[in-house]
């Protein structure tokens, strides 16, 4: 059963900006990432499902019911965490929990108390005074603390430390497990890459892909960097092999390759490697594979 | 109906400027009741005939009666009922809706099962409730304190419909404010409204008072419906006090409408 629909959603901003057109549906028990560069729509999108926006054109429903006109009761099992922080003047981060858990009717605070514990949260210090990465720990227990059945999590692990973002991680996977619906956006692979099913690359306002995160991963060229244990070998490895060399410098092969990597650890079977690193691809390298002809234009926006 | 978290945050966050208005209301009222003196009111008003007359009059003073009402009417209802309050209703009226949208935090209190017309008519009712008590408190005050300082001297009546009228004219001006407040996305705009009309209506209604030149502007001021001089006299009031109670509707109504409508950018 599709927990969250978009159909043909648009909302015109002028100069490319919004959404145009956007159809698709997020399963139950689905972790979702929605993935695009900065200003390619992913907010717009959110904050229809959170009825802040009425589109243009088209509509957008979680649970079956529309998301601008019943959102009230959508939000009794939704969990929301907003991209950008801001909270309530003057309180400390306990004063905030409490008073959102009474905006929602909560009186259970386990989970809570739980959450906080688990991220480390500071809950005694004003909420002005904390440091980006403690609002952002404070908004994620926000967000899962009534325990709810679909969460929209816009950008949730930035300003969080490495150590957090396992965390973080970890608390996806572990909710996914319960049968939760997560949609999540991101402009970081990686951080989908760790947790999602599915993703949905958007550009320009236009949703250019769905893919499994399976298949994303086979699609994905990876880079590696082979330091062999001098330059002639290096050269004998780039001419006598058929992978896509990027470059020769020194002793160093920079390569990049598709998919599984079987055939190019049998290829090195036969040299001396003194070292072997990946360059992560970034979010980019997988877009310019979706955005084709146009990275340039992808890259600015 | 209404939202009784919310409420409370929004009184914890609202008491301090509140407990200051008042505070200084109260300064000013007992200083002005305890200046009238039967006996010195002629000197007074020598000393006031020897001031410029339009200074005079734009601050309200002129014509000051013999009574104890018509000398609280012109000083106290003349100009400083106007000021005072007006600066606590602007900051309450833009903090109630524009500054969490402003600042984003409207998303949190949208993120919960209350409706955006529950989140708007809580804030409605603790803007329109708070200046209620706030005026109450002026009139109890005044009341108890003319009783004690010149007993019987005070007609109640008309000290109540002056309150009551400048009660009118505060549901009017924070309407304004409120629906201010509900459609703009950030402070800015929301303060140039909710706090530049009420303002202007008062350099207006100021001006207007100077001399017979200037006097056509008071029907560029809001304020125009509240005339402490008519209603001590006993003067035609009724149908200003119901203008300003269908101002005030009609703008609260206006509000919650927009509010509930509009696209917010959170």
């Amino acid at each position: 059963m599709s927990i969250i629909e978009i159909n043909e959603l648009t909302k015109d901003y002028g100069d490319h900006k919004g959404n145009f057109n956007l159809t698709f549906s997020i399963e139950e028990g689905e972790v979702f990432g929605y993935l695009g560069p900065n200003g390619a729509g992913k907010t717009t999108t959110i904050r229809h499902l959170m009825g802040f926006l009425t589109p243009d054109k088209g509509s957008s429903q979680i649970f079956g019911m529309d998301s601008r006109t019943r959102s009230a009761d959508i939000m009794k099992l939704l969990g929301y965490l907003p991209g950008e922080i801001a909270f309530f003047d003057g309180m400390n981060g306990i004063e905030f929990l409490n008073f959102m858990g009474e905006m929602r009717g909560l009186t259970d605070t386990n989970l809570r108390d739980k959450l906080v514990e688990l991220f480390q949260l500071d809950t005694k210090g004003r909420i002005r005074k904390m440091s980006k990465g403690m609002k952002q720990k404070l908004g994620i227990v926000c967000a899962f603390m009534h325990d709810p059945k679909v969460l929209i999590l816009d950008e949730p692990t930035s300003g969080l430390d490495p150590l957090m973002q396992k965390t973080f991680a970890d608390l996806i996977l572990q909710e996914k497990n319960k049968g939760k619906t997560i949609l999540m956006s991101s402009h970081s692979f990686e951080e989908v890459e760790r947790t999602c099913d599915r993703v949905g690359i958007i550009k320009q306002g236009e949703l250019v892909a769905i893919e499994n995160m399976h298949d994303l991963r086979l699609k994905r060229r990876k880079i590696y960097l082979v330091a062999f244990d001098n330059p002639a070998s290096a050269l004998q490895f780039a001419d006598s092999s058929n992978f896509d060399i990027m470059e020769v410098n020194e002793n160093i092969v920079k390569l990049s390759i598709l998919g599984n990597v079987t055939e190019f650890i049998k290829a090195l079977h036969n040299y001396t490697v003194m070292d072997l690193n990946t360059e992560t691809s970034s979010l980019e390298d997988i877009f310019m594979h979706y955005y084709g002809d146009k990275p340039q234009s992808a890259s600015n926006m | 109906m209404f939202s009784k978290p919310l409420l409370k945050a929004t009184i914890k966050q609202n008491y301090l400027v509140f407990m200051i208005i008042v505070a200084v209301l109260m300064l000013y009222l007992p200083i002005i009741i305890t200046m009238y003196d039967p006996a010195t009111q002629d000197s007074l008003n020598e000393v006031l005939e020897m001031m410029p007359k339009g200074m005079i009059s734009a601050m309200g003073f002129s014509d000051i009666g013999a009574d104890l009402i018509d000398f609280i009417g012109s000083y106290f209802y003349g100009f400083l009922i106007l000021l005072l309050p007006m600066i606590y209703t602007i900051i309450a009226c833009n903090r109630c809706i524009a500054s969490h949208v402003d600042k984003g935090s409207m998303a949190y209190l949208l993120a919960t099962p209350n409706t955006r017309s529950k989140i708007a008519r809580t804030q409605a009712l603790f803007i329109i409730v708070s200046i209620t008590i706030m005026l109450a408190i002026v009139t109890l005050v005044g009341i108890v304190l003319s009783d004690a300082t010149f007993p019987g001297e005070l007609d109640v009546k008309a000290f109540i419909l002056l309150n009551l009228g400048s009660l009118l004219l505060y549901y009017a001006v924070t309407g304004l404010g409120f629906f201010a407040s509900c459609l703009f996305n950030d402070t800015k705009n929301s303060l140039m409204i909710g706090a530049g009309l009420p303002v202007a209506f008062l350099v207006i209604q100021m001006i207007s008072d100077v001399g017979e030149k200037t006097n056509f502007l008071k029907y560029f001021t809001l304020f125009t419906l509240f005339d402490p001089k008519e209603i001590v006299s006993g003067g035609v009031f009724v149908p200003q006090f119901i203008v300003l109670a269908v101002i005030a509707l009609i703008m609260y109504g206006m509000g919650l409408y927009t509010f509930k409508k509009r696209d917010l950018s959170l």
